[in-house]
């Protein structure tokens, strides 16, 4: 399984795929229009790149002043080393509390994590209170974007899993109605919530606070309505100071939504008298990312998700193609670290364009991370057999001008001399499938260089047979 | 779990990279007037009003909402007194809650609102409809500004750009997800 | 000066006429070109592949071809992006510090070492420019769209100095074709979507000639505009250029 295999399926619906690439295009838009707007976007990711580059390089001291401001401020820490022990250690919280009753807002963490189905398996509701998260909570669907859940669903698909789960009435699909609808049930869960885990945006060294970006509130109605307050973050999430929010405030939402600012940017740093704050730091292969000098750039990531909106086989395939939490570009360049076999076909999901570069508001170089997980991968022969063998022919074809030139020419007679149906069946040859090979002419450009005075006049070029 | 940090810490040393110094971070500024606010703010499916002083609040705020029962305020005497221990049932059933912001943001139409003008603080959000009381000469143009004017974003604090939202529907825009259903800053 | 053509193995096999329109081109702006036969490829499928490793005898031959010469210039962007970013995995002796700087697209040849900014001739039809990824976001040809709204670059500077040409709107200014080299193969129903996609926005906008500079973007958009026998020309910048009718 890979992604093209999955690519195709979700291809075979030529209409479907046009309205998921055209949404996601939309998003893009939105975005170009509010980069345009700040004359200084570009300024803002550089210095946003060197914000991120600097706390990399100082990782493990940012990591305990913050444990040691938080701690000051009555929070507290937890470190988990892996999926395993994050899950545990909210378990351990909760149980603690007596509580059954979780809401949970956005956290790709939590995902990567699997909480839901380890929380569920010991007896512990769990809700997702994002929108697009509940959507699919309700469906039993992974998320196929990490700012926008659902992207992949059509109104249609939200109101029949409305209809099933919260009774709103049968083929009901405006978006404004079944939106109402989810406000009343998920209002219902905050009144009744026990502990809210939330995830965390940016975390704060200097003073210990974690922030958390949403549109919807939900976070904060959770999270101040609940007795406990679990705030699960992974170790790159940290920034040095207050002041570095401006750049990361400025740039996250343009980047990810077109929006100037999301609704709510809420910045937790003590509990409310008589409540608990805990935060679950996470390593789960980060540091392990850290160490691998051409790849720990991609740890800057904000999770805004614009490379997932400019990328153009993203938009055509569809975040569940990519079988990992996280998907499209970054995801790519993620998933290599955690899962080599499983995730080989990734950075080859990609032709480098480099339209993810351009986007990545922290200036990850995606695209050239791509090529360099490609290269891994060849060493690490997790590229197919077949592909390895052909390169390494063509590999010798190419250092040899003489068997170049003999090659070519045999290429061309063929494509001349043999069937269409032969040379364009699809059985033989995936260029067929959609498109017409080139016209083979009769002389290779050497050939007729060859044949040319010295002097190189005005020839009549020579028209190409149609 | 004490190992897992040492653990934890003793990977991030061995693999970070050459320490890399820390950039500084102008001050950007910018048109930091009321248009622009107002502007922004409104794109965003905010609504500003002006008042001639504070004194017009309770008749401006009566016009807005002119069915707005259960109301709570810091600014005046509002018809249900709220505060940290105000139980979860009860804030359920406000209105209309009417805050003090701090600082205002041109670029964005945030609002900053910290705790201590909150009375409870699931109040901003869990209130239907949501009006915060502003003095316009602390708009500022930026977030770099607004977070220099910050002394400490105290225990809990948040910046409010508009009405609660959301496009998780096939990316339509509904106004009023699970915060406030709306949102009016009244400038004096 | 001493410049030498570098033909992309597929030009030289299937698109001559864009070699000798390149050739040509560059004799008419008062350069003669001289292109050394033992050339043979700059290794960039097998890079992307995952196989630099194998490519880097390749490389060397590259190097060997070109060595002697002030300027290397291609009619293929993706080309002289590799040979520029990727050739770092070689040892930098001077020669191949020498020919990466060397080697050079022809539109920025054009534009930047001779200085042309406009160009004689005639070209009245409606033309649809491609800007190619590696051109355009790797060697800086255009503005992209990332960026900036406003439309510009190399090509469209000289192609709009032809008389009477109508340069296309396209609703995506610079989205990928699909092609992205083995890509088209190892996943072929994406690439073949995106390319498909990108002929709708020309045939949507009122393209006559569909051009740019790389002729491997161009050989997959002509591969989809025939299979729908659509009534697209397909040329290569240079052939526009060189004075060539469609």
């Amino acid at each position: 399984m890979n992604h093209a295999i999955r690519a195709d399926k979700f291809l075979l619906d030529a209409d479907r795929t046009t309205w998921h690439d055209e949404t996601l295009w939309f998003v893009r838009e939105k975005r170009d229009r509010a980069v345009y707007a700040v004359p200084e976007f570009q300024e803002l990711r550089e210095l946003a790149s060197q914000i991120k580059d600097h706390t990399l390089s100082r990782l493990d001291n940012y990591l305990m002043e913050f444990e040691a401001a938080a701690q000051a401020n009555g929070v507290h820490v937890h470190w988990a080393a892996d999926a395993t022990e994050h899950n545990a250690i909210i378990l351990d919280i909760i149980r603690q509390q007596g509580a059954t009753r979780i809401v949970k807002s956005k956290s790709m963490l939590t995902e990567e994590c699997h909480l839901n189905p380890y929380l569920i398996k010991h007896g512990i509701e769990v809700v997702d209170t994002d929108l697009g998260e509940r959507i699919i909570q309700f469906r039993g669907e992974a998320p196929s974007h990490i700012v926008l859940p659902a992207i992949h669903l059509k109104k249609e698909d939200v109101g029949d899993t409305f209809h099933r789960h919260l009774g709103t009435e049968k083929g009901e699909s405006d978006p404004q109605r079944l939106t109402e609808a989810a406000r009343q049930h998920l209002r219902a869960k905050f009144l009744a919530g026990q502990v809210a885990i939330s995830g965390v945006n940016f975390a704060v060294a200097e003073t210990g606070a974690v922030v958390v970006c949403t549109n919807e509130g939900n976070a904060d109605l959770g999270v101040n309505l609940a007795q406990v307050h679990i705030a699960c973050m992974g170790i790159e999430k940290l920034i040095p100071r207050l002041t570095d929010l401006g750049v990361f405030t400025r740039l996250l939402a343009r980047s990810a939504t077109g929006q100037p600012v999301t609704t709510y940017t809420s910045h937790f740093t003590k509990p409310a008298e008589g409540r608990e704050m805990h935060i679950v730091i996470v390593d789960n292969g980060r540091t392990q990312q850290l160490g691998r000098p051409d790849f720990r750039a991609s740890l800057k990531c904000i999770r805004c998700g614009a490379c997932m909106n400019t990328c153009p086989v993203y938009r055509r395939s569809g975040g569940h193609s990519y079988d990992f939490t996280v998907p499209g570009p970054i995801g790519a360049i993620l998933s290599p670290n955690i899962d080599m076999k499983k995730h080989a076909s990734l950075p080859f999901a990609s032709t480098l364009c480099g339209s993810c570069t351009d986007v990545c508001p922290v200036k990850i170089d995606i695209h050239t991370q791509l090529y360099k997980w490609r290269q891994v991968l060849g060493e690490a022969s997790e590229i197919p057999a077949s592909k390895k063998w052909s390169m390494k022919f063509m590999g010798r074809l190419l250092a040899s001008p003489r068997i170049f030139g003999m090659s070519g020419q045999f290429a061309r007679k063929a494509l001349r001399l043999l069937p269409h149906g032969l040379t364009h069946s699809s059985a033989f040859n995936a260029w067929a499938v959609a498109r017409e090979l080139p016209e083979p002419p009769k002389q290779s450009f050497r050939d007729w260089y060859q044949q040319q005075p010295q002097s190189i006049e005005q020839p009549q070029h020579p028209k190409v047979p149609v | 779990m004490s190992n897992s940090r040492e653990r934890i810490l003793a990977a991030a040393k061995a693999n970070k990279p050459v320490e890399i110094s820390l950039p500084t971070v102008p001050v950007y500024g910018g048109d930091a007037t009321v248009e622009r606010f107002t502007t922004v703010l409104t794109s965003i499916g905010g609504q500003v009003v002006w008042l001639d002083g504070l004194g017009q609040l309770p008749e401006v705020l009566q016009q807005l909402f002119p069915d707005a029962k259960i109301t709570a305020s810091l600014l005046f005497q509002g018809t249900l007194p709220v505060d940290a221990r105000t139980p979860t049932d009860i804030l359920a059933e406000v209105d209309l809650a009417v805050l003090p912001g701090e600082i205002g943001v041109a670029e964005n139409g945030a609002i900053w609102l910290p705790e201590t003008n909150m009375l409870h603080r699931a109040l901003p959000t869990i209130t239907q409809h949501l009006a915060l009381v502003l003095d316009h000469r602390r708009i500022l143009a930026t977030m770099h500004q607004a977070y220099a004017q910050l002394p400490s974003t105290g225990a809990y604090g948040k910046f409010v750009a508009g009405p609660s939202k959301t496009a998780d529907i096939e990316q339509s825009l509904v106004i009023g997800a699970h915060g406030a259903r709306s949102l009016v800053v009244l400038l004096y | 000066m001493k410049v030498a053509l570098f033909v992309p193995c597929y030009i030289d096999q299937f698109y001559p006429q864009v070699g000798i329109a390149t050739l040509q081109l560059l004799e008419k702006l008062g350069v003669t070109a001289h292109f050394p036969p033992q050339q043979t490829c700059c290794g960039q499928p097998l890079a992307n592949s995952g196989c630099e490793r194998d490519a880097l005898p390749i490389y060397k031959h590259f190097v060997q071809t070109f060595q002697d010469y002030d300027y290397v210039v291609a009619p293929s962007g993706s080309c002289v992006y590799h040979v520029r970013k990727h050739f770092d995995k070689l040892e930098q002796t001077a020669e191949v510090q020498h020919v990466r700087g060397a080697a050079y697209d022809l539109i920025d040849f054009i534009t930047n070492v001779l200085e042309v900014k406009e160009l004689p001739g005639a070209f009245p039809h409606k033309v649809g420019l491609h800007l190619s990824c590696h051109g355009q976001r790797g060697l800086h040809q255009a503005n992209e769209s990332e960026m900036t709204p406003v439309r510009d670059g190399q090509l469209r500077r000289l192609l709009a100095s032809l008389d009477g040409i109508e340069l296309t709107h396209l609703n995506r200014n610079d989205e990928c074709c699909g092609f992205g080299g083995t890509f088209c193969v190892s996943e072929a129903g994406i690439s073949a979507r995106m390319g498909q996609d990108r002929v709708a926005d020309h045939v949507r906008n009122g393209t006559q000639v569909l051009t740019g500079s790389d002729m491997s973007c161009l050989m997959h958009l002509e591969g989809i505009v025939r299979r729908a026998n659509m009534p697209i020309r397909v040329m290569h910048a240079a052939e526009i250029l060189n004075g060539l009718t469609p």
